[in-house]
């Protein structure tokens, strides 16, 4: 066993170098400019000022654009009329982040940040500063952190959904070959593929509203939120409540008092293990009923791959001899099931499952954008936003998490692989 | 050939995946052949950035029709004109566009229906609203148009993916030794690469401007964008295709081939390679269905405008994105007015699932037959 995590773990390094190479040479791809903004977040590093590559020294106010301080090198004159300018402040950062090195040693430096968790600041003029004021400019392995478990809490309830969903099933669905449970569940895990997210998450919006809507007035009423908030605030956004659920207990506008005018005081982070810290029982079955419907969007989009895996192993197992001696034995069917092919056909399921809680933890831009929720995917979605600016640090921020976890699940799960089945530490 | 269209043929589910794919197919190839739907109202961009400068000798009109958006008229006071040559696809164009045209409604529905009764569906021929700068499409016809680039974009990510992965998977496999070693950790790389977060920083990177105020021009960005898809999607395929390699290549028939003087160039491809793509058939087939709602998140995720050259790009997976987005206001809003009532514009959401849900089950339905016509061990 040990030579085998042994051997299996000389792999990771080269793949790891790969996989940060790679975001390297994208990385490096970007205009200088963007990525000192990337790095170190403020955005006073133009190298030339205004929208033009040569401002206008005459008209042009010097430090009106982003606090960019000009130096004419060249007046205007009537045959050039923009003069060019240039900012000195450029050179100096430009030389901070070693872009006048050669590239490997670029490279080089650029894998140690990586490593050590210096992924760049969230810049001050992206939408995430917007959005989330209080990270802006900090690091993004802090803003990372600081969405982690948002984005936990959702993986870990779909996590519950799918094994609950899938695996039994699954099985079902092998057992009862070509009955009616099977093919209803091929037409799930079919569906479940031709559906988009955003499509499904945004239906379920509009049928819950439906649902519940109030015949008077526009607002529910919930035990959590006694003065009342718009249904479709409840079944989207994740605490806080935006809307004005707190607002009459006089603590902020709208935030329980743990977490009003941007004192946070999460000392887990999940909202709902600190909403029953601070005394907030309400909050708490809140919260977690807000992440139940996206949760089991991304459950369905997930069992419709699962099922398939754990429905052919199943089949595959079924067939083999153990089992043929096992029923011969005269061993009842269920057991059968259960003990002999079910536990036997773990294996693949667990592969898939383990890359598929991997890719979770990466958050869920698509989802977590139709429902308001935070995350590390909503932040990755606001980042991509191009409309004031890209917000390069987190994105790449985020593929280096991603790819991190992608390839520590990918070990976690052959060394479970093996310690299940003895073949494949032994072969 | 006459045996597998045989077999084929008996197979009838087979046989209606074919024929939705071969209308689909029809439909691209008119679709492409129709004209933009630009209305010839030109676009009035802002004048040159920054006040006027007193020096300046530059002023002036500029106008240009570009391909997707119909004339653009500019005035130029500070900086020279712009670059003919690439303007349609530069940063300068696109920032006009963003500012003038807002985002399409995908239909304007012409009687509101009430969410649980069928009402009429608004699928006229209509392509935009005359004399306005927001295109208002009808769902018929926007599916229409939008058939040529879905097609495109799915057969063309999967299908280099799939040839790709099906080619160094089949040598690693073959070969074994050092080079399987190697390739096999360039598919532990870009397995461990996100497929949509590739795509989008691949698409963020393009879509900066690089210093001097040029740009990459659009079709880069959607081939980039392809290529982008492509460089994440062949690894699975690899691997697929090894693994089924690995098995195949022990074979008698394979041994066979080898004692009668089969050399290895000959044995991979012409014993191997076509034993061991039937998986691929099965991968292939559930991915083509899913690479327009993958381009579909992309647009939703506001991706639509740095991505594609103009902002209403008709593409099934864009309009569906379009259309859900559209869906929560509208929805919402309606729902909590209580003079007008709930009304759910259902068929917004319904027609572009139909239309890839369709696409998608028929092409698993098709390649499902090939692999069953073409296998003699399936044959029965």
């Amino acid at each position: 066993m040990v030579t085998y995590v042994a051997r299996r773990a000389l792999l990771i390094p080269p793949v790891v170098m790969g996989v940060v190479t790679v975001t390297f040479i994208l990385f490096a791809a970007l205009p200088a400019q963007y990525q000192l903004v990337a790095h170190f977040g403020s955005p006073t590093v133009k190298e030339h000022c205004g929208y033009q590559p040569s401002c206008s020294c005459a008209t042009l106010n010097p430090t009106s654009v982003h606090g960019d301080s000009c130096t004419c090198i060249t007046p205007p004159t009537k045959t050039t009329p923009t003069g060019i300018c240039t900012n000195p402040v450029y050179k100096e950062y430009y030389d901070r982040l070693g872009l006048n090195r050669p590239i490997v040693e670029q490279w080089a430096t650029y894998v140690y940040r990586s490593f050590t968790f210096q992924w760049g600041n969230v810049s001050n003029y992206s939408t995430v500063a917007q959005v989330y004021p209080e990270l802006k400019g900090q690091p993004v392995a802090t803003a990372i952190a600081w969405e982690l478990p948002y984005t936990l809490e959702l993986a870990l309830l779909s996590l519950l959904l799918i094994l609950i969903i899938a695996i039994p099933l699954g099985n079902a669905s092998a057992v009862n070959r070509n009955r009616p449970i099977d093919q209803i569940s091929r037409v799930m895990s079919f569906s479940g593929f031709a559906l988009p997210a955003f499509l499904l998450g945004s239906l379920l919006v509009a049928g819950m509203v439906l649902l519940f809507l109030p015949h008077s007035g526009f607002l529910v009423r919930t035990p959590w939120c006694p003065h009342g908030e718009p249904l479709d605030e409840e079944f989207t956004y994740s605490i806080p409540p935006t809307s004005s659920c707190y607002a009459g207990l006089g603590f902020g506008y709208s935030y329980p008092p743990w977490v009003a005018n941007g004192i946070h005081s999460r000392p887990t982070g999940f909202v709902a293990i600190d909403a029953v810290i601070h005394g907030d029982d309400w909050l708490a079955v809140d919260s977690v009923l807000r992440i139940l419907l996206p949760a089991l969007v991304i459950a369905y989009g997930t069992v419709a791959g699962l099922l398939r895996f754990v429905r052919n192993s199943m089949l595959e197992v079924m067939n083999l001899d153990f089992v043929r001696t096992a029923r011969a034995g005269g061993v009842p069917e269920s057991v059968v099931i259960k003990r002999h092919a079910g536990r036997n056909s773990l294996n693949v399921t667990i592969t898939v499952l383990g890359l598929t809680f991997a890719g979770f933890l990466g958050g869920f831009p698509i989802i977590e954008d139709v429902f308001h929720l935070n995350g590390i995917g909503e932040m990755l979605a606001i980042a991509a936003d191009p409309s004031p600016a890209l917000d390069f640090g987190v994105i790449f921020g985020s593929t280096l998490l991603f790819t991190f976890l992608i390839v520590s699940a990918n070990l976690i799960v052959d060394v479970l692989y093996a310690y299940l089945d003895p073949r494949v530490r032994l072969g | 050939m006459q045996r597998t269209w045989y077999f084929f043929r008996r197979n009838t589910l087979a046989v209606i995946g074919l024929g939705i794919i071969l209308s689909i197919a029809g439909l691209a190839v008119y679709s492409a052949t129709l004209p933009l739907p630009w209305t010839n109202v030109p676009i009035w961009c802002a004048t040159d950035y920054g006040p006027a400068n007193p020096l300046s000798n530059y002023s002036g009109n500029y106008s240009q029709i570009c391909p997707t958006t119909g004339p653009v008229i500019c005035t130029y006071e500070v900086s020279p004109p712009p670059n003919a040559a690439n303007f349609c696809g530069g940063q300068w164009y696109r920032d006009i566009v963003r500012s003038n045209v807002s985002f399409p409604s995908i239909i304007a529905p012409t009687l509101s229906v009430s969410p649980f009764s069928p009402g009429p569906m608004p699928l006229g021929g209509l392509a935009t609203s005359s004399g306005s700068r927001t295109p208002i499409y009808d769902i018929a016809s926007s599916l229409e148009r939008g058939s040529d680039w879905s097609l495109l974009f799915s057969v063309s990510i999967v299908g280099l993916g799939a040839l790709l992965g099906l080619f160094l998977g089949a040598v690693a496999g073959f070969y074994g030794g050092l080079l399987d070693e190697i390739l096999m950790r360039f598919v532990d790389i870009f397995l461990s690469i996100p497929t949509i977060l590739f795509v989008i920083v691949v698409v963020a990177v393009l879509s900066v401007d690089l210093p001097g105020g040029a740009n990459a021009a659009a079709w880069v960005r959607i081939v980039a964008m392809i290529l982008g898809f492509t460089l994440v999607w062949w690894p699975f395929y690899a691997r697929l295709v090894r693994s089924q390699v690995l098995v195949v290549r022990e074979q008698k028939y394979v041994e066979a081939a080898v004692a009668a003087g089969s050399r290895k160039l000959r044995t991979l491809f012409r014993h191997i390679i076509p034993n061991s793509v039937y998986p691929i058939f099965i991968q292939f087939s559930l991915d083509v269905g899913t690479v327009p709602l993958l381009v579909g998140a992309l647009v939703f995720l506001g991706f639509g405008g740095l991505l594609f050259p103009s902002i209403p790009f008709p593409e099934w997976g864009s309009i569906s994105a379009i259309s859900v987005a559209d869906l929560q206001g509208d929805f919402l809003t309606s729902c909590y007015t209580p003079a007008t009532g709930c009304v759910i514009p259902w068929w917004q959401l319904f027609f572009p699932g139909l239309a890839l849900f369709l696409y998608a089950i028929s092409v698993n339905l098709l390649s499902d037959g090939i692999r069953d016509a073409l296998d003699p061990r399936l044959r029965r």
